[in-house]
């Protein structure tokens, strides 16, 4: 705990102990809290329209369910072509309380850490169930019944009577010590949520990553079969992954009802379910700090199309669609230009980086 | 009674477009291993060709329909060339993200152009009327298309059993390091598997644009809804594309026809084949004639 590592010139581990801590060295620990510290203070320090609170808690909301994203795709190398529907599940346990006793219930506007919590643990049940077939089946067709259950859940949402049809179920803005929350307090409130719940979960899949149940995932996913030899059982390794990834999503479809105050059918359709595996690869599959620059990565790309599509509408014809049309072709472009240039994301980019200010000026 | 003979020989329509939308799926399936998930954009540009080529520019039906499909074969060919051949040797999760970045690129494409928000339809070159035989009535459009899908699929089964470059794709499909070594080019199967894909893709959109009219999300609807069918009859199966294909247009039809506004459900159709693809993933993967080599873990 003693060297600087930004000063040393390589790794000097002299157990497995020092090799698991989260944090290598006093500086380190510092800078993290400065960091976090920073998070927290400067929507003090500068007024913020909601407008953009409402970007940051998207943004926010997307990296806890890339998190869950990332445990099953990035560690455990198991395709999920249906994310979006498990965040539905998690909004839609809310939507379901506010739906049978009314949407301003005691449960839902005071008892709303238990809420996500609720929404989470149901998540996990549904992604658990999803992933059974992972018992007896690989890849490919695991991604096929991902995607099926992201269809049966659209039919359900949608031809329900019970869930309104797909149409909005609004749930009330929750009570904090200092009464009900004012319609101005709102996004700033759920920011501070949304970055102790993103701390939280970025700590929890570290500390996971370096326990055994991790250590199983990425086994699993490097060789499935060395990892049976082993004494894992492959099969449940993937159910508890599938189990795992559907916790986080639900966590951050709780989230996103609160934040909107509602759920509806359109926010957790199959596209949905490609830009959050988009926002997996930017950011780079198989990294904890891959799951924080994704999504702040695709979300500020989605932004910036929509102002370009208006710029451009207005010089091009009207009958050219480009509001719709430029979104999907930008994602699909970002995803197929990472794949093909750098498969390893934005994290890697992170990585060469520290490793070149950690070596300036001398260079390998 | 003739109730029921009406809603299979609809099923029978609707299952035999699945089953050439399923060929094109197979086709890639069989020799490179890859899942196209852009296949529905495929079937829809297909479609959407052949309308711009008849509709717009005032080519004869026959031939725009024609020249769709040899339009479509090298753009699924240059598809491969631009974007697969790249990938060849990664991980199989790159190469299936790739296609779902591909189908993110063509959804935008597509909507750049008239025909992502407004409906066509071809124009009418069949005779209107239906054909009508005790009781169970189909009308030319659908009758020739499922007769116009039969020959495709019989011409594709001969074009693999028989034709050379059918048999080189056999092999590469069994084993890529042998057919390597009797000297067959591995890339350009894989090139001319998308182009076929293409073409029988082209095909699909064009009958089902006739029967069902131009409209993008139908058209795009069918590259997913074709997941089931080929988990039914065997990822790498024409056969098993055929028979399940038309199984699951007949389950469709059955469902509409029978579940929907009983019980308060409505829109079985739509979901009922995916609650099979499920319960046909946990009891038996390998689908109704796929090789029973899965790999299980």
């Amino acid at each position: 705990m003693s060297t600087n590592r930004w000063l040393a010139t390589g790794n000097y581990f002299t157990s497995y102990r020092d090799e698991q801590r989260i944090f290598f060295t006093h500086l380190d620990r510092t800078i993290f809290t400065f960091f976090l510290s920073l998070l927290f203070v400067w929507p003090l320090l500068f007024a913020v329209s909601n407008k953009y609170m409402l970007v940051i808690d998207n943004i926010l909301i997307a990296i806890v369910a890339i998190i869950g994203l990332n445990i099953v795709t990035g560690f455990a190398g198991l395709i999920s072509i249906g994310h979006a529907a498990f965040v539905g599940i998690g909004a839609y346990t809310v939507a379901s309380f506010s739906r049978t006793l009314g949407d301003s219930h005691v449960i839902i506007t005071h008892a709303w850490p238990l809420m996500i919590i609720l929404s989470g643990l149901m998540g996990a049940i549904f992604g658990a169930i999803v992933g059974l077939p992972a018992m007896r089946l690989k890849h490919l067709y695991l991604a096929i019944a991902t995607l099926s259950f992201q269809m049966i859940f659209s039919w359900t949402i949608n031809f329900l009577e019970f869930f309104n049809q797909g149409q909005t179920i609004p749930v009330s803005r929750v009570f904090w010590f200092t009464g009900k929350l004012d319609r101005d307090e709102h996004y700033l409130f759920w920011y501070y949520v949304l970055l102790v719940v993103v701390v939280l979960s970025g700590f929890m899949v570290r500390n996971l990553l370096r326990t055994r149940y991790g250590r199983c995932l990425s086994a699993v996913r490097d060789n499935d079969r060395a990892a049976d030899a082993m004494g894992m059982h492959p099969g449940l390794t993937k159910v508890y992954a599938f189990g795992l990834a559907g916790f986080f999503a639900g966590m951050a479809g709780a989230l996103h009802a609160y934040v909107y105050r509602g759920a509806g059918f359109e926010s957790f359709t199959l596209h949905h379910s490609i830009t959050y595996l988009a926002m997996a690869i930017v950011g780079g599959l198989g990294t904890l700090n891959g799951s924080f620059w994704g999504p702040a990565a695709i979300i500020t790309l989605e932004l910036q199309v929509e102002t370009l599509a208006e710029h451009a509408g207005q010089i091009f014809p009207s009958s050219w669609n480009l509001a719709t049309a430029l979104k999907p072709f930008s994602f699909g472009l970002v995803i197929v230009l990472f794949l093909m240039f750098e498969p390893r994301g934005i994290a890697n980019w992170w990585r060469i980086v520290r490793s070149y200010t950690k070596l300036w000026p001398f260079r390998y | 009674m003739s109730y029921f003979f009406q809603l299979v020989v609809s099923g029978i329509v609707v299952g035999s477009i699945y089953a050439l939308a399923a060929l094109g799926f197979v086709l890639i399936y069989k020799s490179s291993k890859v899942l196209n998930i852009a296949h529905g954009q495929i079937i829809a540009a297909g479609a959407f060709i052949a309308y711009a080529l008849t509709g717009m520019a005032g080519i004869p039906i026959y031939l725009s329909f024609f020249l769709s499909m040899v339009i479509t074969f090298f753009l699924a060919m240059s598809v491969e060339r631009i974007f697969l051949r790249r990938l060849i040797g990664e991980p199989i999760i790159s190469v299936i993200m790739v296609t779902i970045g591909l189908m993110s690129i063509l959804d935008g494409l597509i909507f750049l152009t008239p025909f992502g928000s407004v409906n066509f339809s071809f124009p009418r070159f069949l005779p209107r009327t239906l054909i009508s035989f005790g009781g169970v009535s189909i009308s030319w459009t659908q009758l020739v298309g499922v007769i116009v899908t039969a020959v495709m699929i019989g011409g594709f089964s001969w074009f693999f059993k028989k034709s050379t470059v059918g048999i080189s794709m056999r092999a590469v499909s069994d084993d890529q390091f042998a057919s390597m070594s009797v000297g067959i080019s591995v890339p350009r199967v894989f090139g001319l598997a998308w182009a076929t894909a293409g073409l029988s893709a082209a095909a699909a959109g064009v009958i089902i644009g006739n029967i069902t009219g131009l409209n993008f999300e139908t058209l795009q609807a069918f590259g997913i809804t074709v997941f089931p069918v080929v988990i039914l009859g065997g990822l790498d199966s024409i056969l098993g594309a055929v028979v399940a294909g038309i199984i699951m247009g007949i389950i469709q039809q059955f469902a509409s026809g029978y579940l929907d506004g009983n019980w308060g459900l409505n829109g079985t159709a739509e979901v009922l084949p995916y609650i099979i693809l499920l319960i046909i993933l946990l009891f038996k993967p390998h689908g109704l004639f796929g090789i029973h080599e899965i790999e299980r873990v």
